[in-house]
């Protein structure tokens, strides 16, 4: 019974054009994102092969500019993570669908309906002016969203805007938007929510959710969060008031970008890059100086990179702006500003060096303090502009209105 | 009387209400509505202008690129300014990119599931699709896999995106050879949509959302070997273009030439210009800055910009231009009689007017067919060398007005693409020659703190500008009028309709319970 299984499932795979071979390193590869140790592949196959029915997802647009589902269409193709996708039944994805309108919603009550479905949430929970900034054939995007979550097996909130809001979080958040954890938790749905940050969203951190959440759908979707290893983020939603805890992929958020950027080395040497376009560039120097966020923030960028590998952003001549951190437009703007503060993770807040190694006991966090005050009192980092004692934006607004303090 | 509504209308960006009142099977009148509202002109209020490049451009995150071109341009106007040659070129590069990218996706992602049908490409037979392609013209691949891959789908018995939609709808007329042509094409435009994206991550990081055209120039520095990556990508997606998009185009329309007699909208067309030359002079463009009002061209400037507000959901002054204008958020209700949209009314000297490849391909040819030398010297593909050649495959030669229909607009995309691939080869192959002469710059300092600016670009679907206000370093007034808010803006005050709102008047439609033609009216402008 199994092996007739196993021949339908490789006859799927073959008609969508991907050997046994590539699923299977694909397999492995979906194993190291998910913090397994390769030998886990075999498992992740086994599980992958028990069936040729597609599990169903729903991918909801809130307040989004489609950038994540751009993103996700920039895996590769036929790939096999895009044949791994294609084991989903995306019974609704706005941007990509044939159908439309009354055909379409049609496909959303009917996925509720049958239950057992994966909802995928991109773009910002939209509560200002009564929760009608968003309208969907007259319906808030607010009741689609506490519809659509309150049966879903699980959810991945995509993208930085899903995550906290995002950039339309950012002060002074005209059109009320807050992240999908925290707007469940003001309507008390428990579904659980993994949070995937950046702006736009990684779609390799996507596929290797989408994986995990496959690996366990048949059996038990509540081992979704418990096969999952996760770290837990705090924050303070300013608009609605309230303490939230987000859910990460650890594999993801587990590491600064700084830890892996391959233009560490200059950083070390005290080579920078000081002028954008400048010779420092060619050569692949630190973006440090030009206001590099990348020791501030947690993703897996320099490693993951971007468009099916080619680049990222650093590699690019571009600093960091930190956009896989939590409210990362106040947090970080202005972009171009050396390192304003070194925010320690979220429920530290904004924390200077000079006091970080005071109150953070982590390793990273000493050495990266370590790495920044040496260096400035080497005088080797010492003539860009002064560190600011509190962000500029902050110092005009106050704690309350912008930040995450 | 019946009204019929698609709410949401999906294979776009963003959130999209169409409504329309039909009488014996046509369309009389529509309303067209944004219903999203995020605000982004009130959160850029009082940061530092560069910040605007980064966070501007998260207004869509299908036309990025362009958005953080015109809110370089608007900075760097307002802070004095002027790039070097080596970051025009860079930029040039990194535009045609995304158009080239924009335009494969939408014409075969998004679009083509009006006219091609995949369920009915089961039916084809494998040697006829061979001749055909063959005749056509197009692109061949192993099509019996690729039917076979589609039958596997289609007996599994679950749909997933092609779910629920009218397949059994009359205006499917394709054969179904042609069906599994173009949904074979489909599937390889996934991949070269990426080839193409690939070197917007190159040029900047990733896409969506790129990093490098910060105000003064860019931060990428090419080297001959990025320029090679580069060079070798964007000749396999000018390939793609050439040897499927445009004879598809040709092979589908003679199946659809009603299209051309309907959706033609107001006629009048704008285009910011984009594809700067060394003069950096707008209307020098590789396709240049001008407006057309029954076909004649006319000069234009930002200053011509006006935003109506009292058919939509802000309570901020009416009339005014962006230079000037506030963004006040205040939903009442959905009531097409008074306010319906999060859009506000943008008109270019008071007229409802439409923007996209449409309006650029309209303004080159008539420039063109002026005289002027709009490729600069350049040996490609011009606008005016394509539309004329087309008009002349279909046997409507010299009859360029049949270009303002819904056949038009969809074709004048496809063509412009052809001519963005040649542009690319010619930006890369100056930009490699330009690094062999040694000393290129790439990005100024500002000369002041302060001052007042516009940028004025295009993105692949229409017509961007940003307009910035900078003052004591910070950003004191920021206003967009996006691409999509052209073509989907409702009524302006003096009641005139928006242009998708006059592209659908007229509009034939079979069923109105299964509003086909409606679909492709919108989906034509890419919004």
């Amino acid at each position: 019974m199994a092996q007739e299984a196993h021949g339908a499932f490789y006859d799927l795979l073959a008609v969508r054009g991907v050997s046994r071979r590539d699923f299977l390193k694909y397999c492995s590869y979906v194993a190291a994102t998910l913090g397994l140790a390769e030998t886990a592949a075999p498992q992740i196959a086994a599980a992958l092969e028990k069936g040729t029915k597609l599990k169903p997802a729903l991918w909801l647009n809130g307040g989004s500019c489609t950038g994540c589902t751009e993103s996700m269409a920039q895996v590769d193709s036929p790939d096999v993570a895009t044949i791994v996708l294609e084991l989903l039944s995306l019974n609704y994805f706005e941007t990509i669908m044939a159908a439309a309108g009354e055909q379409a919603e049609k496909n959303i009550e009917d996925t509720i309906a049958d239950g057992g479905y994966l909802l995928i949430y991109e773009g910002a929970v939209m509560m200002g002016e009564d929760g009608n900034t968003l309208l969907v054939n007259g319906e808030k995007g607010t009741d689609i969203l506490q519809h659509a979550a309150e049966g879903a097996d699980a959810i991945l909130a995509v993208g930085a805007c899903a995550v906290d809001g995002g950039w339309v979080y950012a002060h002074p958040n005209p059109a009320g938007a807050v992240g999908v954890q925290s707007f469940l938790d003001g309507v008390k749905v428990k579904t659980p929510v993994v949070n995937l940050p950046c702006c736009p969203t990684s779609p390799e951190w996507v596929v290797a959710m989408v994986v995990q959440w496959l690996l366990v759908a048949d059996d038990d979707p509540a081992l979704f969060l418990e096969k999952t290893a996760l770290l837990a983020k705090e924050y303070h939603d300013n608009y609605r008031d309230a303490d939230v805890s987000l859910l990460y992929p650890e594999y993801i958020v587990g590491s600064t970008i700084h830890d892996n950027c391959p233009r560490r080395g200059h950083f070390e040497n005290g080579e920078f890059v000081t002028e954008f376009g400048s010779e420092e560039e060619a050569k692949g120097y630190c973006l440090y100086k030009v206001g590099c966020k990348g020791p501030q923030t947690y993703t897996q960028c320099p490693v993951t990179r971007w468009n099916r590998s080619v680049s990222w952003c650093v590699n690019s001549g571009a600093p960091c702006i930190g956009c896989g951190g939590l409210n990362w437009v106040d947090n970080n703007a202005p972009f171009f500003k050396r390192l304003s503060s070194m925010q320690m993770g979220g429920s530290l807040g904004n924390v200077q060096p000079g006091s970080v190694a005071a109150v953070v006991g982590g390793v990273a966090a000493a050495a990266l303090v370590a790495h920044g005050l040496g260096m400035k009192a080497a005088g080797r980092i010492g003539d860009g502009p002064p560190m600011e004692e509190m962000k500029a934006y902050d110092r005009k607004h106050g704690a309350k209105k912008g930040g995450d303090k | 009387m019946a009204r019929t509504v698609i709410d949401p209308v999906t294979r776009i960006e963003g959130h999209l209400r169409v409504e329309c009142e039909v009488k014996d099977n046509e369309v009389v009148d529509a309303w067209v509505a944004g219903t999203l509202y995020r605000g982004m002109e009130t959160v850029l209020l009082d940061r530092s202008p560069e910040d605007a490049f980064y966070v501007s451009q998260r207004i869509c995150g299908v036309c990025p690129i362009s958005h953080s071109h015109a809110s370089s341009q608007a900075t760097e106007a307002a802070l004095g300014i002027t790039i070097p040659e080596g970051a025009r070129l860079v930029r040039n590069i990194l535009e045609c990119a995304q158009f080239l990218h924009s335009h494969i996706l939408w014409f075969y992602n998004l679009a083509a599931l009006d006219y091609v049908n995949p369920i009915n490409a089961l039916k084809a037979n494998i040697a006829d699709t061979y001749a055909l392609a063959e005749a056509a013209g197009t692109r061949q691949a192993d099509f019996g896999a690729v039917a076979k891959r589609l039958t596997a789908f289609a007996e599994n018995g679950q749909l997933s995106i092609l779910t629920g939609h009218y397949w059994d709808h009359p205006g499917y007329v394709l054969p179904p050879e042609l069906d599994l042509i173009a949904t074979t094409h489909y599937l390889e435009a996934l991949e070269m949509q990426a080839v193409a994206n690939e070197v917007v991550a190159i040029v900047a990081g990733k896409f969506s959302h790129p990093m490098t055209s910060v105000p003064g120039g860019t931060a990428f520095v090419p080297t001959v070997d990025k320029l090679d990556d580069i060079l070798f990508r964007l000749v396999r997606v000018k390939e793609f273009v050439d040897t499927a998009l445009i004879p598809d185009t040709l092979a589908i329309a003679p199946f659809i030439l009603d299209a051309a007699t309907y959706g033609g909208g107001t006629g009048n067309f704008l285009s910011w210009g984009v594809f700067e030359k060394s003069d950096l002079v707008p209307e020098n463009r590789y396709l240049p800055r001008g407006m057309s009002q029954g076909l004649k061209p006319e000069g234009v400037s930002p200053d011509d910009v006006t935003e109506y507000t009292n058919h939509s959901w802000y309570d901020s002054p009416t009339g005014l231009n962006p230079k000037d204008g506030k963004t006040n958020v205040k939903f009442t209700e959905y009531n097409v009689d008074d306010k319906y949209s999060y859009g506000k009314a943008v008109r270019c000297k008071d007229l409802s007017t439409e923007s996209g490849p449409l309006a650029r391909m309209v303004v080159a040819y008539l420039a063109e067919k002026g005289g002027a030398d709009i490729a600069g010297g350049a040996d490609v593909r011009t606008p005016a060398k394509l539309i004329d050649s087309t008009l002349e495959a279909l046997g409507v030669g010299g009859k360029p007005e049949i270009l303002v229909s819904l056949l038009g607009r969809v074709a004048a995309r496809n063509l412009e693409a052809a001519y963005v691939a040649d542009l690319s080869l010619v930006f890369v192959n100056e930009l490699i020659a330009a690094l062999k002469g040694g000393d290129v710059q790439y990005w100024k300092a500002a000369e002041k703190a302060d001052g007042d600016g516009v940028g004025a670009w295009e993105a692949p679907r229409g017509s961007v500008a940003h307009w910035i206000g900078v003052k004591g370093g910070k950003i004191d007034h920021y206003q967009i009028v996006a691409p999509t808010t052209w073509d989907i803006a409702p009524r302006d005050d003096n009641g005139v309709r928006g242009p998708m709102e006059e592209a659908l008047v007229g509009t034939p439609v079979a069923d109105a319970e299964k509003p086909l033609e409606l679909l492709r009216i919108a989906h034509s402008f890419d919004p």
